[in-house]
C-alpha cells in the first residue's frame, strides 16, 4: 500500500473519531442561571462564586437607584477576582472575600461583566 | 520542482518515505493506549469525554504529528546551522505550545505552562543539538516560549470557543510541522547515507509523552479554577 493511501485513510478514522469526541462533549457554559441580589435594607448584596469556569450565577439583578455591594468568595481565584463592569466604567480587584464593589446603578437596562481579561463574564440586569 | 520531489518520496525509500508510516505507528500507538484505558478505567469518570475527550484526542494528533519530524532530523545527524537552527526552533515552539495548550485547558495555566516548557524545552534540545549550540539555544528558547505561550491561550478562550480554536491551532501546527518536513528535505537531500531508525523508537517515545499526558490530563494537578 502507498504511504498517501495510508494517510488518506489515517485522515478519515482521525475524522471519525474527532467526530465522536466533538459530538459527546459537553459545553461548559451553556446553561444560565440568574441570582437575584439580596436586598439588605438599602444596599443591595451579591455574592458571586464560580462554576465552569466562570461566575457563578452568572446573570445578576439589582435594582435602579440603589446602592449595589458585589463581593467575590474564596473559590473565585486568578484574573476572575478582578472584576470589571466595563459599560458603566467600574473596576476594582477585590483581592479577599471581605472586599466589596460598591455601586449605585442609575440608568436601568443590561450591562456586561467580566474580570479584567475577558475570561470569566456575565450579566448585570438593572430593572 | 523540489516540492514535487518531495511528494514524491513521501513513498520513496528515503527517511521521508518513512514519515508517514511512522505518523501511522504513533497515532496507533495513542489510540490504542487511550481505548485500552477508556475501557479499563475512564468510562467509570462521570462523563469523561466531555471532560477530557479533546484534549486527549488533540494530544495524541500532536505527537503523531511531531514524533515523525524527530525521526527525520535523527537520520540526517548533523545539519548547517541555519537549517539547524530552524530545526530547533520549530520542534520546540511545537512541542511546547500543543502540549501546554492542551493541558492547560483542562488544568490550569500554571501546570500546562510547566507542561509545555519541559516538553518543548527537552525536544528543542533533542532536535536542535543537530547543529551545535545554535540549535540548541534556539531550541531552548523555542520551549520556553511555546509552552508559555500555548498554555496562556488556552486559558484565555476557555469561555470563549476552546475547541474552534483547538483545532485552528491544530491545523496550523500541522502546516507547520509539513513545512519543517519538506525544509529538512530540501536541505538534505544531496545527503544518501542518512540513519534510519526503526519504528520502535516513534512507538516507544509516544507511549512514554501520551501515557505522561494522560496522566497530568486526568488525575494531575490543577489550578484552583479548575476543582
Amino acid at each position: 500500500m502507498k504511504n498517501t493511501t495510508i494517510l488518506l485513510f489515517l485522515g478519515v478514522i482521525v475524522l471519525v473519531i474527532g467526530g465522536f469526541v466533538f459530538a459527546s462533549s459537553t459545553k461548559p457554559n451553556g446553561n444560565t442561571i440568574t441570582g437575584n441580589a439580596v436586598n439588605n435594607g438599602e444596599i443591595q448584596r451579591i455574592t458571586l462564586s464560580t462554576k465552569n469556569y466562570n461566575y457563578y450565577p452568572d446573570t445578576i439583578k439589582v435594582k435602579a437607584g440603589q446602592p449595589v455591594s458585589i463581593s467575590l468568595d474564596e473559590k473565585v481565584s486568578g484574573c476572575l477576582r478582578s472584576f470589571t463592569l466595563r459599560d458603566l466604567g467600574i473596576s476594582k480587584y477585590l483581592k479577599t472575600a471581605q472586599d466589596t464593589l460598591d455601586f449605585t446603578p442609575t440608568q436601568k437596562g443590561t450591562f456586561k461583566f467580566s474580570c479584567s481579561m475577558g475570561m470569566g463574564y456575565g450579566t448585570l440586569i438593572v430593572e | 520542482m523540489a516540492f514535487k520531489e518531495f511528494m514524491k518520496e513521501l513513498n520513496g525509500a528515503r527517511i521521508e518515505g518513512e514519515l508517514i508510516k511512522t505518523l501511522f505507528y504513533s497515532l496507533l500507538t495513542s489510540f490504542a493506549f487511550l481505548a485500552i484505558l477508556y475501557f479499563l478505567k475512564f468510562r467509570y469518570i462521570t462523563d469523561f469525554i466531555g471532560k477530557y475527550g479533546v484534549s486527549l484526542f488533540f494530544s495524541a494528533l500532536s505527537y503523531a504529528l511531531v514524533v515523525p519530524a524527530i525521526k527525520q532530523v535523527k537520520a540526517y545527524k548533523e545539519m548547517p546551522c541555519m537549517s539547524g537552527m530552524m530545526v530547533g526552533m520549530t520542534t520546540g515552539m511545537i512541542f511546547g505550545f500543543l502540549p501546554g495548550f492542551f493541558v492547560a485547558s483542562t488544568n490550569g495555566m500554571f501546570v500546562g505552562s510547566v507542561f509545555g516548557m519541559v516538553l518543548g524545552i527537552i525536544f528543542g534540545i533533542y532536535n536542535g543539538k543537530c547543529c551545535g549550540i545554535m540549535g540548541t539555544m534556539e531550541g531552548i528558547m523555542a520551549g520556553f516560549m511555546g509552552g508559555l505561550m500555548g498554555a496562556m491561550t488556552a486559558f484565555m478562550l476557555l469561555n470563549d470557543n476552546l475547541k474552534a480554536i483547538s483545532v485552528i491551532v491544530f491545523i496550523i501546527s500541522a502546516f507547520i510541522v509539513f513545512g519543517l518536513n519538506y525544509m529538512i528535505y530540501k536541505e538534505m537531500k544531496e545527503v544518501t547515507n542518512h540513519k534510519k531508525q526503526d519504528n520502535l523508537f516513534s512507538i516507544v517515545i509516544t507511549f512514554i509523552l501520551i501515557a505522561i499526558t494522560t496522566w497530568f490530563i486526568v488525575f494531575g494537578p490543577r489550578s484552583a479554577l479548575f476543582q
